[in-house]
């Protein structure tokens, strides 16, 4: 089997970078950024410790999937998905794509790429890449994290493809079946940023949106008491910045990305004071990456006193106050 | 057209060897023992640095060098050893 022609970019997210690939692939000319937008990415979530979170954690970007769903719901894009119990069709399924040339979007716990430095795996079940050939007992990935495609080991894909524990990929696969021509942009944009606004401003759920931001901020100081020890509140703690910078590019990053997406839509729609926002955003994604670098700090540092947690606090209290003015003036905007 | 490529120069190289190990208060490791081309994650170079450094390094690089890094998966790349953040540098002073 040989490598199927296919455009790698790196992207700024798996998800987004994975779906612009496979869409551009295609024939459908879209950026990631504008993807993102259109399918809404730009999203907070709290989870204190309850049944399911064993310690409190929190989300940046609309919940794995959204994006292609959102993309497909807004933009008439049709994909064709697949999901397996027994990891032997799921394999043989990926063959058969592969050999009629279509490049295939594999979800997959990250930890079990061994083309990833060992230092960099850590067990994320939503990581998504697209498979563009085999050779041998490897498959060809476009993996929109690395500059190059790259080669996985037969073995390593099944594991990762069949990893265990939440959200599990259970061989997930996805391709564009059908792409629009000649679209007109507006209503997807309008429809994208309008659900943007209502998911951070009024999503009547108190952890989802700039609630969950300002609830973020009222529980960190609360973190102790569900830490072990010191060590599993420094860990918990530097978790944070893991969150923000590195797993799924995190709060600044997608700030950043939904910035570059109001600079697009301010053409698309002919409303120029996008681009004011645009700028606006940017400065709100340097203060998640001031957090990041506090929690950082705090964290290997293991100087997690009251004091430290209440600056955290504040810290994110200031996101969430700024946040909240953003999304009210865009909500505006776009009236 | 020929593509102009910006070559970064040794004292590019020093300066940031300097500039991360003033970052990090790192006292104990002298610049000329660091690799150019070996990874700084990972264990392999003299300087050792692990992901938490990463956020600090991005950030004093903005600083100094009044340059954005606003795409983490690219930021990852670029951080990955003195050469690759050199030609970063390099690269982005060229367009000034």
């Amino acid at each position: 089997m040989s490598t199927i022609p296919f455009q790698h970019k790196m992207g700024a997210h798996c998800e987004s970078g994975t779906v612009t690939s496979l869409l551009n692939h295609a024939g459908f000319p879209i950026t990631e950024s504008l993807l993102f937008g259109i399918a809404s990415g730009i999203f907070f979530g709290y989870f204190h410790k309850n049944r399911s979170f064993t310690f409190p954690t929190f989300i940046l970007r609309n919940r794995p999937g959204d994006i292609r769903m959102n993309a497909e719901k807004r933009l008439g894009i049709k994909f064709k998905t697949y999901s397996f119990t027994n990891p032997v069709q799921g394999m043989d399924c990926l063959d058969e794509l592969l050999s009629r040339q279509i490049p295939v979007a594999s979800q997959v716990d990250f930890f079990y790429l061994d083309y990833v430095p060992a230092w960099e795996r850590v067990h994320i079940n939503v990581h998504f890449m697209v498979v563009i050939g085999k050779e041998d007992s490897s498959y060809i990935i476009s993996d929109s994290y690395f500059p190059k495609p790259v080669k996985v080991a037969e073995e390593s894909l099944r594991r990762g493809r069949f990893a265990g524990g939440s959200m599990s990929p259970k061989g997930f696969l996805f391709y564009p079946l059908s792409v629009p021509h000649d679209i007109d942009y507006t209503q997807p944009v309008l429809k994208g940023i309008k659900k943007a606004c209502f998911n951070m401003l009024n999503i009547p759920i108190p952890f989802i949106g700039v609630k969950g931001i300002r609830m973020f901020a009222r529980k960190v100081v609360e973190w102790p008491a569900f830490a072990r020890d010191t060590e599993h509140l420094s860990h918990e703690i530097m978790k944070i910045n893991i969150l923000l910078e590195d797993q799924g590019t995190g709060g600044a990053g997608f700030r950043y990305m939904y910035a570059t997406f109001l600079q697009q839509a301010a053409d698309l729609l002919n409303k120029p004071h996008l681009k004011e926002l645009s700028k606006e955003l940017m400065v709100i994604g340097d203060g998640w990456r001031e957090i990041s670098l506090f929690a950082a700090r705090i964290g290997k540092n293991r100087d997690l006193g009251t004091g430290r947690l209440r600056e955290l606090s504040a810290l994110l209290m200031e996101r969430a106050d700024a946040e909240e003015k953003f999304f009210k003036k865009l909500k505006k905007c776009i009236k | 057209m020929s593509e102009i490529i910006a070559v970064p120069t040794d004292d590019l190289r020093l300066e940031i060897k300097q500039l991360i190990m003033e970052t990090l208060n790192i006292t104990d490791v002298r610049p000329e023992s660091v690799d150019n081309n070996e990874p700084l994650f990972g264990g392999h170079n003299a300087l050792t640095l692990d992901s938490v450094d990463g956020i600090e390094i991005i950030m004093a690089l903005q600083r100094k060098y009044k340059v954005r890094l606003n795409d983490q998966n690219l930021a990852r790349h670029i951080i990955r050893s003195i050469d690759s953040i050199a030609e970063f540098i390099s690269s982005e002073k060229s367009r000034v």
